[in-house]
C-alpha cells in the first residue's frame, strides 16, 4: 500500500515536470512577430506581381510558408520514426504522433489556401495540378496513420507500426509529386526555378520572413502538443495506478 | 539451411497451400472478370472509344484484386498460428518478406496471364503484338511494386484489429504514384502511342519505385513482423 502511495507521488511530481514544458509562449511571441512582419512586408513592401496574377499573388506569402511548415512537420515525424525504431523510446513515438498531426493540419491549410488562390488565378476551386494533388494524396496517406494507430491496441506495437508507416509515407510523398508530373501540364506557377531566383529581392525577403514565422509557430505548436501528449500519457498512467491502489 | 533454401521452402509452402485450396486464385480471378463486365456496362455506351481508359481499367482491376489476395496471404498464417511457428524458426525476417512477396507476385501473374488476353479481347482494338515485350515489362515492374509494398503493409495490418479494413487505407494512397505510371504506360501500349521517350521515363520510374520500396521494406520488415 505504501509502495503504491510512493509511486503515485513520484508520478505526480513528474506530471509537474510535464507542465514546465508547456512554457512555450516565447516561441509563439516570436512567431507572431515574424508572421505579422511578414504580412506587413507582403502588403506594403513587396510589389504587386507584374504577371497576370496581380494582387491575388499576395496569398503566396501565406500559402508557401504553410506548405513549408507541413513538410517540416512530416520530416519531424520521419526522423522521430527512425529514432523510435532505433531506441524503442516512447518519447519519439509521441513526437512522431505530434509531427504527423500538425503536418496533416498544415496540409489541410495548404489545400485551403491553394484552392482560394486557384479560384482567383484559374477561376476554378480545384485543378488536378501536381502540387495540390500531392498534398491531397499526402493528406489521405497521413490520415491512414491515425486509422493505423487506432486499430493497434498494444502500446509498443502501435508505436513500432506508426514509426514504420511514418517512414514509408515520408518516402512516398516526393515520389507522388514526381509521378503527378506524368499528368498533363499543370497550372501551378513555377516560381522558384533552378538557376534564377524567379522573383524580386523584396518578394523573397517578405517570403523568408513569413517562412521563419511559420517555422517558429510550428516549433511552438510541436512543444505544446508534445507536452499535452505527455500529460495525457501520464494521466492514463496515474489512472492505472489509482486502480491498483483501489484494489 | 542457406537463405536461398529457406526462401524456396517458404515459397513452396505458400504455393502448395494455395494450389490445394485454390481459394485466392479462383476468387480473385472471378473478381477480375466481374470487374471487366462492370466496366463495360459502366463506360461503354454507344460507340464510346474506351482506348484511353484501358490502362486505368486494367490497373484498377488488378490493384483491387491484388488487395483481396494480399489480405488473405497473411490471414491464414495468423488464424492458424502458422506465423508463430515460422517466426520461431531461425529464419531471417527479410527472407520471409522476400518469399511472401514472391508468392504474391506469382499468384498475381498467374491471374494476369489469363486476364490480360481476355481484357484485350474485350476492350483493345489495336493489335499490339509487336509491343508485347513492353507490356510484359510494365506489368512485371508494376506487379513487383504492388506485391513488395503490399506484403509489407499486409504484415502490419495483419496484427491490427480490423485488418481487411486497414490494408486498403494504408496501401492505396502509397501506391498512387505507381498506379499513375503503370496506367499511362499501359494506355500508351494499348493505344499504340509508344514514342519511346515517354514510355522509357515511366519504365524507369516504375523500376525506381520498386527499388525504393524494396529497400524500405528491407530496412523495416524486422519491426513490421514483430517478435
Amino acid at each position: 500500500m505504501e509502495a503504491s502511495q510512493a509511486r503515485l507521488e513520484s508520478a505526480a511530481s513528474s506530471a509537474a515536470g510535464g507542465r514546465r514544458l508547456l512554457g512555450a509562449p516565447a516561441l509563439f511571441v516570436y512567431a507572431g512577430a515574424a508572421l505579422a512582419a511578414g504580412l506587413l512586408l507582403a502588403f506594403w513592401y513587396a510589389p504587386i506581381d507584374a504577371s497576370s496574377m496581380g494582387f491575388s499573388q499576395k496569398i503566396f506569402f501565406y500559402h508557401v510558408p504553410i506548405a513549408w511548415a507541413a513538410l517540416v512537420a512530416f520530416s519531424v515525424a520521419f526522423v522521430a520514426g527512425i529514432l523510435y525504431l532505433r531506441s524503442s523510446d516512447l518519447r519519439y513515438d509521441r513526437l512522431g504522433l505530434v509531427g504527423v498531426r500538425l503536418g496533416l493540419l498544415f496540409s489541410l491549410l495548404v489545400m485551403g489556401t491553394g484552392m482560394i488562390w486557384g479560384k482567383a488565378a484559374w477561376g476554378a476551386w480545384w485543378a488536378w495540378e501536381p502540387r495540390l494533388t500531392t498534398f491531397l494524396i499526402a493528406c489521405l496517406l497521413y490520415a491512414g496513420y491515425f486509422v493505423l494507430r487506432s486499430m493497434v491496441d498494444e502500446e509498443a506495437r502501435r508505436a513500432t507500426y506508426a514509426a514504420v508507416f511514418a517512414i514509408i509515407a515520408f518516402v512516398d510523398v516526393p515520389i507522388t509529386f514526381f509521378a503527378t508530373r506524368f499528368l498533363p501540364e499543370g497550372l501551378h506557377p513555377v516560381v522558384l526555378r533552378a538557376g534564377d531566383a524567379g522573383m524580386e529581392g523584396s518578394m523573397l525577403l517578405s517570403l523568408l520572413v513569413s517562412v521563419l514565422g511559420m517555422t517558429l509557430l510550428l516549433a511552438g505548436l510541436i512543444r505544446l502538443e508534445y507536452a499535452a501528449e505527455r500529460l495525457r500519457d501520464e494521466i492514463a498512467d496515474l489512472k492505472d495506478r489509482l486502480g491498483e491502489v483501489g484494489r | 539451411m542457406s537463405a536461398a533454401a529457406q526462401f524456396s521452402a517458404i515459397l513452396r509452402k505458400d504455393l502448395t497451400r494455395e494450389l490445394r485450396t485454390r481459394e485466392v486464385l479462383v476468387s480473385v480471378f472471378l473478381f477480375v472478370m466481374l470487374s471487366l463486365v462492370i466496366f463495360h456496362y459502366a463506360f461503354a455506351s454507344e460507340g464510346n472509344d474506351l482506348t484511353f481508359f484501358t490502362g486505368g481499367m486494367l490497373w484498377v482491376t488488378f490493384l483491387f484484386g491484388a488487395l483481396l489476395g494480399l489480405n488473405r496471404s497473411f490471414a491464414q498464417e495468423k488464424d492458424e498460428g502458422c506465423l508463430d511457428g515460422l517466426l520461431l524458426c531461425p529464419v531471417d525476417r527479410v527472407t520471409i518478406f522476400l518469399a511472401k512477396t514472391a508468392a504474391n507476385l506469382l499468384l498475381l501473374l498467374a491471374i494476369q496471364v489469363v486476364a490480360v488476353p481476355v481484357f484485350t479481347l474485350f476492350f483493345v482494338e489495336r493489335s499490339y503484338l509487336g509491343d508485347l515485350p513492353l507490356l510484359v515489362l510494365v506489368v512485371l515492374l508494376a506487379d513487383l511494386g504492388i506485391c513488395a509494398l503490399g506484403t509489407l503493409l499486409a504484415t502490419i495490418s495483419m496484427n491490427s484489429r480490423a485488418r481487411d479494413l486497414l490494408l486498403p487505407v494504408l496501401f492505396l494512397p502509397l501506391i498512387v504514384p505507381l498506379l499513375i505510371a503503370a496506367t499511362s504506360a499501359t494506355t500508351a501500349v494499348f493505344a499504340g502511342d509508344t514514342g519511346l521517350g515517354d514510355l522509357t521515363v515511366r519504365l524507369v520510374f516504375l523500376a525506381a519505385f520498386d527499388a525504393v520500396f524494396l529497400v524500405a521494406a528491407y530496412g523495416t520488415y524486422d519491426f513490421a513482423i514483430g517478435e
